[in-house]
């Protein structure tokens, strides 16, 4: 009996898992300086609240303007940076506990631990008290950033003026296998700076650079140490003969800023020293594959209006001429007939009674 | 939809169906692959040139050249052409299915075709001393490819009504000959907006009820040999006659007709909305009544050997 559908039988189906990445740079004039003057620039988005900085890939009043990653900045209750006269003090407070809450977790108490420098929490060792969080969107992080890929380039020089004199590159070094899984938003690594205005005093042997932050990979997020921006007197990890950095007009250290600025102006000090951020992300495709098998006498013949003159088949001359068709279309249907899916071949395949295909249709969710 | 880049490998672009993810996201394990089928829609096979003096590499040159769209997402857009599977491979004819025009009550509109009267005031008003019903002429005969969408039920024997043949249309071979079983179409599927109309059978009797309807309003009705007789039968006759439209073998004929959708019937909301208007001749003589109007198309599929038509249907209210 003619036919037009052939069964999928289990042996034609099978589920597969992909990782696939993508390449996201976000250079500095970006972050600053393309859309407007600095620091107004029109994809840059502050709020009445003032509890972060959006920035945009494009005008943000435009419909095609998508949010790529948001800046905000904070310190925690027993930073000496934390007292009350200080501009938006309990805000600053309230961004670290809440950043804190959500990538490092609780202790047996219920009380908040802190972000720890190396991820070594039970060792305890030095916290990050103080310092800058960059929260990548979903549209760039997708799944996740990809261990080991992330690479920020960040302007050091004491002064104001020409931040990108000095350069440190933040990277995940090791982060392809010496990543922590201590957190309850996933894997995270830390964040090393290396660079000439380094101090060797405070680099690490394993990686020959300072580290400076942790990057939760599942989650997007990225913390910078305020250490970044200060020299090893001020207790920082840039050496004194390179300075502290000065992160505003008046010349103010990030100590300075920190407590004299709000959020918006901390987002926008950091910015300014921002030449480039650039990772990975990671999706996770699970497939199913489905082979839709043609076998040599199958699909042989088509209803295609075309395919007949006065109901002889156009391909054929005599009755023992092979039977031709074109595959143009591959359809997935439900057991009644419903149709679930459709896959265009780039050009037809030509088939006879002397070839067979096994076409491979993959549905990615 | 843009083609697709052919320059390469061959590759395969494929899309869930708007119907497969609205069964996706039912998450009830109704979206379920079970079956595939392969088309071929973009195919002209009156490309294929099998007198090229160059040689049979060059028959379906042009053919292969052909650049392919990209998938639709829309169920009821692909998948017009399906291949098909015959065991025989040295068939020299194949059936095709046909829109019989050649009786009088199957004919369809002089337009090019059906007219749907949605409403009785539309069908025949002159009961109420009205004469701008459009259905009828001025000596009460229903005009020709005029279904009266309202009035279904007994009573109704001599309403026109559609009929499809199925056979080998070919002078070639006898229609005394049979038709090769595995090429009779026995089971008929029936494709209408849901919106503006239903199936019912040619004297209306027989409501039926559809398989199923997607997510564009589109009804599915299957009919088989057998089962629904009221529908689908053998067609007996060995002999050209002026009620043939299949010249040779003959295989089954479905006949059916059209009842309207209650909305049709009690509001003019859809003809706002999707219709427009004309100048149809009413029951007096010389006369027209402006009359609203839907275009659509009723797709009647084999589901043996996979070939359709498309019968143009406009429904119309005055």
């Amino acid at each position: 009996m003619a036919s037009t559908f052939k069964d999928i039988k289990p042996s034609d189906r099978v589920s597969t898992r992909t990782l696939l990445h993508e390449a996201i740079p976000i250079t500095g004039t970006i972050v600053s300086g393309t859309y407007g003057t600095f620091p107004n620039e029109d994809n840059i988005k502050n709020f009445s609240h003032g509890m972060f900085q959006s920035v945009y890939d494009y005008p943000y009043l435009s419909s095609s303007a998508n949010h790529i990653f948001d800046i905000t900045c904070g310190y925690s209750s027993d930073s000496p940076l934390f007292d009350a006269s200080y501009t938006q003090n309990s805000k600053k407070r309230n961004i670290y506990n809440q950043m804190a809450q959500v990538c490092v977790g609780y202790d047996i108490t219920g009380s908040v631990l802190r972000f720890d420098e190396d991820g070594d929490i039970l060792a305890g060792g030095a916290k990050i008290k103080e310092g800058y969080f960059l929260n990548f969107t979903r549209l760039l992080v997708k799944d996740e950033i990809k261990k080991g890929t992330v690479s920020l380039t960040v302007g050091v020089t004491a002064s104001y003026s020409a931040p990108m004199g000095e350069t440190v590159t933040i990277t995940d070094a090791g982060g392809v296998n010496d990543y922590r899984v201590n957190s309850p938003v996933g894997e995270y690594g830390v964040l090393y700076a290396s660079g000439s205005s380094v101090d060797s005093s405070v680099t690490s042997s394993t990686y020959n650079a300072a580290p400076c932050g942790l990057v939760y990979y599942q989650a997007g997020v990225m913390v910078l140490s305020a250490s970044l921006f200060k020299d090893i007197t001020d207790g920082g990890i840039l050496t004194d003969a390179n300075g502290t950095s000065e992160m505003n007009t008046s010349g103010e250290s990030i100590v300075a800023a920190l407590t004299g600025s709000e959020i918006s102006g901390n987002a926008d000090n950091l910015r300014h020293r921002i030449q480039n951020i650039q990772f990975n992300n990671t999706v996770e495709l699970n497939s199913t594959i489905y082979f839709c098998r043609a076998n040599h006498n199958e699909f042989n013949y088509s209803s295609n209006p075309t395919y007949l003159s006065s109901s002889q088949i156009r391909v054929k001359q005599i009755s023992s001429d092979e039977p031709i068709s074109y595959i143009t279309t591959v359809g997935l249907y439900s057991e009644n007939n419903e149709l679930l899916a459709v896959g265009k071949l780039s050009e037809p395949l030509k088939k006879t009674p002397a070839n067979e295909f096994t076409i491979r249709a993959r549905l990615d969710y | 939809m843009g083609f697709l880049d052919n320059s390469g490998d061959i590759i395969l672009d494929v899309v869930l169906t708007d119907l497969g993810r609205q069964l996706l996201a039912k998450g009830d394990g109704s979206f379920n692959v079970a079956k595939f089928a392969l088309g071929d829609d973009e195919i002209d096979y009156a490309l294929y040139d099998n007198t090229n003096a160059s040689g049979s590499s060059y028959y379906d040159l042009q053919i292969l050249q052909t650049p392919v769209l990209e998938a639709f997402t829309d169920n009821a857009a692909s998948m017009k052409n399906k291949l098909l599977t015959i065991e025989n491979q040295n068939l020299l004819f194949l059936p095709v299915t046909k829109l019989n025009q050649a009786i009088a009550t199957t004919k369809l509109h002089p337009s090019g075709a059906f007219f749907v009267a949605v409403d009785r005031n539309t069908e025949d008003n002159s009961n109420n001393s009205l004469t701008s019903s459009v259905a009828f002429d001025s000596e009460g005969l229903l005009r020709q490819g005029f279904i009266l969408g309202e009035s279904l039920g007994a009573g109704r024997e001599s309403s026109n009504y559609i009929r499809v043949d199925q056979g080998l249309d070919t002078t070639q071979v006898s229609p005394r000959q049979n038709l090769d079983p595995d090429l009779i179409e026995t089971e008929y599927m029936i494709q209408i907006d849901n919106r503006l109309g239903s199936i019912v059978s040619r004297d209306g009797v027989i409501r039926a009820v559809p398989d199923s309807i997607d997510d564009d309003n589109i009804a599915y009705y299957s009919f088989s040999q057998g089962t629904d007789q009221q529908f689908v039968f053998v067609n007996t006759s060995t002999e050209n006659s002026v009620n043939e439209v299949i010249a040779g073998p003959r295989g089954t004929i479905l006949e059916f007709s059209i009842g309207a959708s209650l909305e049709l019937n009690t509001s003019t909301y859809l003809f706002s909305q999707l219709g427009s208007t004309t100048q149809l001749p009413n029951q007096t003589s010389g006369n027209t009544t402006t009359t609203k109007f839907i275009d659509s198309i009723v797709k009647v599929t084999g589901m043996t050997t996979g070939y359709s038509i498309d019968v143009p249907v406009r429904f119309v209210k005055i």
